[in-house]
């Protein structure tokens, strides 16, 4: 479907407009803070990054499962389903949709109880990892639904790969390639993959490469692209908060208490 | 109010009761909505197909609704449900709505629904020459149904997409109604995207085209699926079209091996194509099987072979355009096969009679409507028995059903086999891009996690 952004689900239902996204997310900013409520969502997809890593998953599935757990998230509480459930389900089926192939349940639970011992026990202590393969299937149907079976999300790793090749006739920079695509890594601890095009995000990570390696003489080759400019800027404001941000927060510290502070999911009632 | 009990048994709350009870209540269930008991019209390698009506009387169109084999989401239930949730064209057939069912765990697709398809229309006229009968149809169907099928592919293929798996079975055409007569390729559970191989096809994915529609290149250990592969298959159903009888024939009664390599299926090729020169194919060499092929062929038993010979004993005569068509499609060699947007240029379509919308051009349509499958046979997974008891009510010859088990066998191993991944074909395509693929790290995203540093013919004639 490369061919064909314009046509695919995620331009016509999964670009979503900023009011409507921060409306939905009412619910959970009555506890969190819009700046706590980005931190949660940094954690979690650094959950995402890691599990995806050690199940040698290509970035792009990696990505595609993040953008999954986005969108969930636009719509729904994360009262609505632990996150904790809802990370390593969106990695599972990203990595049937990217025909990474499928993952076997019990590698995927191991995978999951190592890594949220071995590499998350600053934010969950002790606590093991609570689900099991049939919470992960169960969970899968509801991610599925809520997707409204749009399965197919556009990175900006490919744009970005032709928007290089094209500046390599001008400049030969291949630091410039490493840097944008990191960028674009960045960017998905954002909400950008819920508001603009691949594209623009793409070309913004190159505006920020850019300008982090001083590659003035690009100003041109920036200045006749045919796109929105104002929404570039936009995208490279939203990634440079996040820079920001990071410059002076602890998340080793601070993740328990903003853990503790999400709303969550409360059982069947009891009788 | 439950906040107040929000202590360590929360821990493990996973889903939100409201919320359940809520998504449960909006969700509509496929048996709420569509009668189709006792109506199961296909049975293929991956689900049962059901001719479906909706129950609120609203329309009274027919549907089709796929229950797919197993439960949960198989790899290539969500393949299927991926892709057609993005694609949209006239060839191609429509997903109208996906209905998960969470207390058995069966996914549903429901889609239009197509009465005939390819495999029951050529069956149909097998039999009728078998019993020396002749079908009226419009001259220029085969036409009309090849180029609509084009058209279908090539949609896909400019969508990056590779169907993997044209075989006549999945080809649909529509019944009466406002898309009368109209092709639409279905199944693509088997369909992938091919812009970015994440891991050489082969790794991944049981054998997929069944055998007598596979391209040579693949039969010798071709590592990637490439729209050729799909070309080929076009050009099998194209003669089969022509000739009612399936050109690649071969009988397949131990499919056991997981090696992609096919001495059979080659031989039958070469029996009609003749032994490729090494002009007309010059990377044959290159294939990971050749070695094989050398040691095991010799090109003077082919010597006599050739297509044109083999469809001049069909009745389609050399210097017709349908034949200069379809030998470009048979290309031997890959890299010459035409595209189906040149297929689409091909003078055959510009002759008369012009391809028609309705591959039936409006006359009466011959073919039987889809029979109803019985469920006698629930626990034989296999549909040869669905198909023979489909054929006992109709008009058959013997060597018919043997010829129709053979190809349900086909598509059964097909599901079964794995290609090896032992061949190491050359790695193809992109290295330096590739490997940037991998690339996970992140430009400031590390400092947290320490984002590790692993890498990352004509019907009108009479039969
Ligand atoms: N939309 C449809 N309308 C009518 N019959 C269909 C439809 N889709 C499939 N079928 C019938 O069911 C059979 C199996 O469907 P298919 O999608 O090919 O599933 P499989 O993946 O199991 O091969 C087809 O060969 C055809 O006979
Ligand atoms: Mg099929």
């Amino acid at each position: 479907m490369a061919g064909n952004f314009w046509q695919s689900s995620h331009h016509q239902q999964w670009i979503l407009d900023k009011q409507d996204l921060f409306r939905d997310r009412q619910h959970d900013l009555a506890k969190l803070t819009e700046e706590e409520y980005q931190k949660v969502f940094n954690f979690f997809a650094s959950i995402i990054q890691v599990l995806g890593e050690q199940l040698k998953l290509r970035q792009q599935v990696i990505a595609t499962a993040t953008v999954y757990f986005k969108r969930f998230y636009a719509r729904n509480s994360l009262k609505c389903i632990d996150p904790l459930l809802l990370a390593p389900t969106c990695v599972f089926l990203a990595s049937k949709v990217e025909e990474f192939g499928v993952i076997s349940n019990s590698r995927l639970i191991t995978t999951c109880q190592t890594v949220i011992k071995n590499k998350f026990s600053y934010a969950y202590g002790q606590q093991e990892f609570p689900y099991r393969t049939n919470h992960i299937l169960e969970c899968e149907f509801y991610l599925l639904e809520n997707l409204d079976c749009c399965l197919i999300v556009y990175q900006p790793y490919r744009p970005l790969l032709l928007f290089v090749q094209d500046i390599h006739t001008q400049v030969q920079d291949d630091q410039i390639l490493t840097y944008a695509w990191r960028i674009v890594n960045d960017s998905l601890r954002t909400d950008v993959s819920l508001l603009y095009p691949p594209y623009q995000i793409a070309i913004s990570a190159l505006h920020i490469a850019c300008v982090m390696l001083g590659k003035e003489n690009l100003k041109p080759w920036f200045a006749e692209l045919n796109v929105d400019m104002d929404k570039i800027q936009e995208i490279v404001r939203t990634i440079i908060n996040l820079y920001e941000m990071w410059k002076s927060y602890d998340e080793k510290k601070e993740i328990q208490g903003l853990l503790g502070k999400i709303p969550k999911p409360c059982p069947a009632p009891q009788r | 109010m439950a906040d107040n009990f929000q202590n360590k048994t929360m821990a493990s709350v996973m889903m939100d009761y409201e919320f359940k009870m809520k998504t449960q209540n909006e969700r509509s269930k496929v048996e709420d909505l569509f009668d189709y008991e006792g109506c199961k019209v296909g049975r293929g390698t991956y689900g049962h197909v059901y001719k479906a009506r909706r129950k609120d009387g609203s329309d009274t169109k027919d549907y089709a609704l796929k229950q797919i084999e197993g439960t949960g989401l198989s790899m290539s239930a969500c393949r299927e449900i991926a892709l057609l949730r993005e694609l949209k064209h006239s060839n191609v057939i429509n997903l109208i709505r996906v209905f998960l069912s969470h207390t058995d765990r069966k996914v549903w697709l429901l889609f239009d629904y197509a009465e005939h398809d390819l495999w029951h229309i050529i069956k149909f006229h097998r039999a009728a020459k078998a019993n020396k009968k002749s079908v009226m149809v419009p001259k220029g169907m085969v036409k009309s149904l090849l180029y609509q099928i084009l058209d279908g592919i090539h949609y896909l293929h400019s969508n990056w997409v590779l169907h993997r798996d044209l075989k006549p079975a999945n080809i649909l055409v529509m019944g009466e109604g406002p898309e009368r007569g109209r092709v639409k390729i279905a199944d693509m559970g088997f369909a992938r995207l091919f812009n970015a191989p994440l891991k050489p096809l082969a790794d991944l994915d049981p054998v997929v085209v069944t055998f007598w529609y596979r391209a040579p290149e693949l039969l010798l250990g071709a590592r990637h699926y490439t729209k050729a592969i799909d070309i080929w298959a076009i050009g099998c159903i194209f003669a089969e079209l022509l000739t009612s009888e399936p050109i690649f024939h071969c009988r397949q009664e131990d499919i056991k091996t997981s090696n992609p390599y096919h001495h059979d299926q080659l031989d039958r090729i070469f029996n009609v194509m003749g032994f490729p020169q090494e002009k007309d194919w010059e990377d044959i060499r290159k294939m990971p099987e050749h070695a094989t092929l050398v040691k095991d062929f010799k090109r003077s038993n082919y010597q006599n072979c050739s297509l044109s010979k083999y469809m001049d004993r069909h009745k389609i005569k050399p210097d017709s355009k349908a034949f200069s068509l379809l030998q470009r499609l048979l290309l031997m060699d890959p890299n010459r096969r035409i595209t189906s947007e040149q297929a689409m240029q091909d003078p055959y379509f510009s002759e008369d009679p012009l391809p028609t919308q309705d591959v039936f051009a409006g006359c009466p349509i011959p073919y039987p409507k889809r029979e109803f499958l019985t469920d006698d046979d629930q626990d034989d997974k296999s549909d040869s028995k669905a198909r023979q008891n489909q054929q006992q009510q109709q008009p058959n010859t013997q060597q018919n059903q043997v010829q129709a088990n053979n190809h349900d066998h086909a598509a059964n191993n097909a599901k079964r086999m794995r290609m090896s991944g032992q061949n190491q074909g050359n790695n193809t395509g992109g290295g330096g891009q590739q490997e940037f693929h991998q690339q996970q790290q992140m430009m400031f995203g590390g400092q947290q996690q320490g984002s590790s540093n692993q890498q990352q013919g004509n019907f009108q004639q009479r039969f």
